[in-house]
């Protein structure tokens, strides 16, 4: 028996997952190690190696959370749910009063000692989907009351969602999305569904409101530009825009090969923001369609999960890490190809950055994890 | 109930599906759009926008003399500039290095400001965002070096904001020195010259440079797409030598300046090879005279009695007359229809007849021009043509297509054309010099085919095209005709230009030193808008022959137009400088005088042997063969002594080492110098003769002591 055969044999779960995500791995490192052209020129002296190292060090890592996740029975998570959510809060406050700024943004809290940064809203959101998984699941028998479902999940959804929106608008929103679609799928009634957008949409003129005073605290201005920018039918878009719509063309069907894109030196975080612009530059639209479909297809796998226990904690916790890791792929590729307007939303495990990739990690081992104990159990 | 909220759910699941699906497809359907659909337009966006395409000056090639001369090269500069507001520059980097920066600018690039000035300026400068400071436009290549080892700009182009360009001069180190032939590209509305005719073998290829704009405007060269490194231009090895072109120029000069003339011209060509070795073209301007266009090439004129040569080598080819035959004179003067022709010989107004010679010493017009009418002419068209077919076998109506462009074609009336307004009097004003108008260099072309027995030698100027000093073209002499008349009729030109030195026009300009044969020619230009004879007539002086008369070497003509002063005469005007000319060229070449070796050798008269002689092998191999003295070789060394033995000469080996001082006692001071003096010492020499005694003895350390050498 060779290790492979081993460790397949020895993996439980939704294989198809696992193969999603280990395709999505390797994809990850040939779109980084062509993205990173000018990063690594400025940054490494032209050493793409040491870009390609950094981002493998954290695929691994990623990779390694993944198979502890997996292996802890999803339970636990419902368990612990609650004193995450407590924990969060109050990291989400001190990231807005004292996260580093990066990129005009401060979305990063340093770690202290290991000097390392990291960005909470990714844990937030893990910890507000699995928290909202097990209300909805728990609340399921009374789930279209007011007052005992409905209120007890929406607190946290407005607080963590207002808390993130400050300085990263589009995980917020995104963030707002999926729990909408979990309530969805948890069968709460759609007028309060209604209700919720309406009051995420006070809350974010609330937000663009304090940030025309505070212009520190919350980034409206970029947002209103960002907006002005996609709207502005005149002109082709902006820099950005413009820059990853010529990537995409110059990739035609079959791609300008590995490692040949230009256009990776013009487009400002090709390496996250912009990885699949980059992909469609050196594979094509055969390289897009695969990108895709990859996705799609854990989407796929995830529903398939939920038919098989469809009330359980179980399967909202998958509906929302999927919805999350779709729905955030899908938003970053509409924004490469222009349908959105620009956003700051990396293309799960594809892109580089260390907290992006261990949080999207821990998300995988979470819905291996509720594939495997389902399985086990039917 | 259970199966209700299970069905509700997955009814809901499978409608988020269709949502992911959609907005996948959705997805994918844009990139479609962008790809094929706009493709064209997005893909042509970026080639213009971001791939810079630079491309990389090739370094000029060099325009040579035949010796390798420089005529013109171009010699590196570079345009310093300073971006104060580059991307990578640190603030506190700025700062740091202001004070020492200003003082190091101040000081030693530009003074015209002071050290505050200057810190001023840079400050103000990048206070308004400026990038492109300019710091020195044409700096040289160690005035480079220099300024890039600033404070601050030692850090390099990005974090510096040190920019450098080059941007290479063309340098004539000859300065004014055939100006016009060398020619110029750059900088002219239309190029001109060598530079402009070799343009495509001097350019070069130009490299080019793919560079990406980064966002932040770096430019970043692109290494793995192609790039093309600039291929250095080929160089033009001339036939010019740049001493004889020298004494050309300055021979004009002298000449212009002492007759205040328009416009002059001088040409020396090799009589053998066609190859033009000087071209100097004078013209005059407000600040005196300049190579400001190329008469020699680009401006036809009528000869005058320069011309008179191929009339009488038509009437001799047709065997209508011989040197000592007789001919009319009139007392210089004759009627054709209503002109008449005067001439302009003292003598002539002495003379009915004389010799057919004795009118071309004297450049008779009325005893030429008699003797063409009276055999071409009289009205007989079919005479008429033969004549014009004699100076066509002449090549006397054919431009030479010289290297240069703007060469005027000569013009030879065809024998009654109307178009070319043929008239009575066409023909024996033709016959000396009018109504046809040749260059100088086509007039010198047509002498030089005489001097080299008719063989007529295409001009050139350019003998070699070299890469990196390999040739790869190479010019030979071409011939355009092999033989322009018989044999006997050049021979006879030849006596008939002599005796012009000799006893004729030219005759104060004869020399005991060599002897040169010559034909002068004096013309009036637009004489017929003045009538002969009339004061405010202007002139053209000339003079073409060569040199020396018993075995041509050099072919030369001379052109003066409008001298103002001193004389008008080609004699007077033009052949002085034709005798200057050649006189530098008597005292620079030694292949125009006869060596010493063609006589017999010389043998020795007593029996003394050498007895001791030390020197080069080579050298006194040479010595010993050209005494016939039998000797025999005993090394191959470079350097040797020879000892007499007996009655046998032995050349034996003499070792000359890097480290000591050698023995250079018994060597002639020439090799005994270049040895010590390559070894680092310094010579003093004392006496007369051979190495007698040396002050440091020899097997001595070499450390760069004085040698005090006695000779005797």
């Amino acid at each position: 028996m060779s290790i492979g055969n081993k460790i397949y044999a020895g993996l439980r779960g939704d294989r198809t997952i696992w193969m999603v995500l280990i395709l999505l791995s390797i994809f990850s490192l040939l779109a980084v190690y062509s993205a990173t052209g000018l990063y690594a020129y400025q940054k490494y002296g032209g050493n793409m190696e040491a870009a390609l190292f950094k981002h493998l060090v954290f695929l691994s890592g990623g990779l390694f959370l993944t198979y502890i996740c997996y292996t802890l029975h999803y339970r636990q998570y419902m368990r612990i749910s609650p004193i995450l959510l407590i924990i969060c809060i109050p990291l989400l406050v001190y990231t807005i009063g004292f996260g580093v700024e990066v990129n005009e943004a401060k979305r990063w809290v340093e770690v202290p000692f290991i000097g390392l940064t990291f960005q909470t809203s990714e844990f937030a959101k893990l910890v507000l989907i699995i928290y909202v998984a097990r209300a909805i699941s728990a609340k399921q028998e009374y789930i279209k009351d007011f007052q005992s479902a409905f209120l007890p999940i929406i607190v946290p959804i407005l607080i963590i969602c207002s808390l993130i929106a400050p300085s990263d608008l589009s995980s917020a929103m995104l963030l707002f999305f999926v729990t909408i679609g979990m309530m969805f799928l948890g069968r709460v009634a759609l007028k309060y569904i209604l209700l919720l957008i309406f009051l995420g949409v006070v809350v974010f003129a609330m937000l663009i409101i304090i940030g025309q005073v505070y212009p520190d605290l919350v980034r409206s201005a970029t947002w209103i530009t960002r907006m002005q920018e996609f709207m502005d039918a005149t002109s082709d878009g902006s820099y950005q825009i413009v820059h990853s719509k010529i990537a995409i063309a110059d990739g035609e069907i079959f791609g300008a090969g590995p490692g040949n894109s230009v256009m990776r030196n013009y487009l400002p975080a090709p390496y996250s923001d912009f990885v699949f612009s980059i992909i469609c530059e050196e594979y094509g639209l055969v390289g897009a369609f695969v990108t895709l479909s990859l996705y799609v297809l854990l989407f796929f796998r995830c529903v398939g999960v939920v038919t098989r226990a469809p009330k359980a904690f179980g399967a909202m916790l998958v509906m929302g890490l999927g919805l999350l890791l779709v729905g955030q792929a899908l938003a970053n590729m509409a924004v490469a190809v222009d349908l959105v307007p620009v956003t700051g939303l990396t293309l799960p495990l594809l892109s580089m950055g260390g907290t992006s990739i261990m949080f999207t990690c821990i998300a995988f081992g979470m819905i291996l994890s509720v594939s495997r104990y389902i399985e086990k159990a039917t | 109930m259970a199966v209700d909220i299970r069905n509700e759910v997955l009814r809901r699941v499978y409608m988020v599906l269709f949502m992911v699906v959609l907005i996948a497809l959705v997805i994918f359907v844009k990139a479609l759009k962008i790809t094929i659909t706009d493709g064209e337009k997005w893909r042509d966006k970026g080639k213009n926008l971001y791939v810079a395409h630079k491309s990389l000056e090739a370094e000029r090639g060099n325009i040579l003399t035949e010796d390798g001369s420089l005529l013109a090269t171009s010699l590196p500069f570079f345009e310093i500039r300073f971006d104060l507001n580059s991307t990578g520059m640190l603030e506190d980097d700025f700062y740091d290095n202001l004070d020492s920066l200003s003082y190091c600018l101040a000081n030693f690039v530009d003074n015209s400001y002071t050290v505050g000035g200057m810190r001023d300026r840079l400050l103000q400068n990048r206070e308004a965002g400026h990038r492109n400071l300019l710091i020195k436009r044409s700096a040289s290549y160690l005035e480079k070096e220099m300024i890039s080892k600033f404070p601050l700009f030692n850090k390099g182009q990005y974090r510096g904001g040190f920019k450098v360009e080059p941007k290479p001069k063309r340098l004539r180190p000859f300065k004014r020195l055939a100006r016009r032939t060398i020619g110029r590209v750059k900088g002219v509305d239309n190029p001109f010259g060598l530079e402009a005719r070799f343009d495509e073998y001097l350019t070069g290829e130009e490299g080019k440079r793919y560079m990406f704009r980064a966002p932040n405007n770096t430019w970043i060269p692109l290494n793995d797409l192609t790039e093309i490194e600039p291929q250095k231009g080929d160089d033009i090895v001339t036939t010019f030598d740049i001493n004889l072109q020298s004494a050309a120029h300055e021979a004009l000069l002298r000449g212009m300046n002492y007759h205040q003339a328009e416009s002059g011209t001088a040409i020396l060509m090799e009589v053998k090879t066609g190859a033009i070795k000087a071209i100097a073209n004078l013209g005059k301007t407000e600040d005196g005279y300049f190579e400001v266009y190329n008469y020699a090439i680009g401006s036809k004129y009528e000869p005058g009695s320069t011309f008179k040569l191929a009339s009488i080598m038509a009437l001799l080819e047709d065997g209508h007359i011989d040197l000592y035959d007789s001919v009319a004179i009139n007392r210089g003067k004759m009627k054709f229809y209503e002109e008449e022709m005067l001439d302009a010989s003292k003598e002539s107004l002495l003379l009915d007849t004389t010799t057919v010679r004795r009118a071309f010493e004297i450049s008779s017009n009325v005893g030429i021009a008699g003797l063409v009418n009276k055999y071409y002419g009289n009205d007989d068209e079919g005479q008429a043509r033969k004549f014009i077919k004699r100076l066509k076998e002449m090549k006397l109506h054919l431009p030479l297509n010289i290297e240069i462009d703007g060469e005027a074609s000569p013009y030879i009336k065809e024998a009654y054309s109307k178009e070319d307004k043929w008239s009575g009097i066409t023909l024996p004003w033709m016959s000396i010099g009018y109504e046809v108008e040749l260059t100088p260099l086509q007039l010198l072309n047509f002498f030089n085919a005489v001097a080299n027995d008719g063989q007529m030698m295409k001009p050139y100027m350019v003998s070699e095209i070299q890469h990196f000093g390999h040739p790869v073209r190479k010019f030979k002499p071409t011939v355009i005709d092999r033989q322009i008349a018989s044999p006997e009729t050049i021979r006879k030109a030849k006596i008939l230009l002599e005796s012009v030195v000799e006893n004729g026009t030219a005759y104060k300009l004869k020399t005991s030193k060599y002897k040169f044969a010559g034909k002068t020619g004096t013309a009036q230009i637009d004489y017929r808008k003045f009538g002969s004879r009339r004061d405010d007539v202007k002139h053209s002086a000339s003079f073409a022959g060569y040199f020396p008369a018993h075995d041509p070497v050099y072919s030369c003509v001379v052109v003066i137009r409008n001298p103002t002063q001193n004389g008008f005469y080609g004699g007077d005007v033009a052949g002085p400088i034709f005798r200057e000319i050649a006189d530098k060229c008597f005292a620079q070449k030694i292949e125009l005088h006869r060596a010493l070796n063609e006589r017999p050798k010389p043998t020795l008269v007593s029996k003394q042997l050498p007895t001791y002689s030390v020197g080069n092998r080579t050298d006194l191999m040479k010595a010993m063969d050209y005494l016939n003295l039998p000797y025999e070789t005993h090394t191959d060394t470079d350097w040797a002594v020879l000892k007499s033995e007996s009655d046998t000469l032995n050349v034996f080996k003499r070792s000359i080492s890097e480290e000591v001082i050698p023995n250079v006692v018994g060597m002639g001071l020439r090799d005994a110098l270049f040895i010590l003096e390559n070894l680092g010492l310094e010579v003093v020499v004392n006496g007369v003769g051979k190495v007698s005694l040396q002050s440091i003895k020899s097997g001595t350390k070499v450390q760069g002591q004085t040698i005090k050498l006695t000779l005797k």
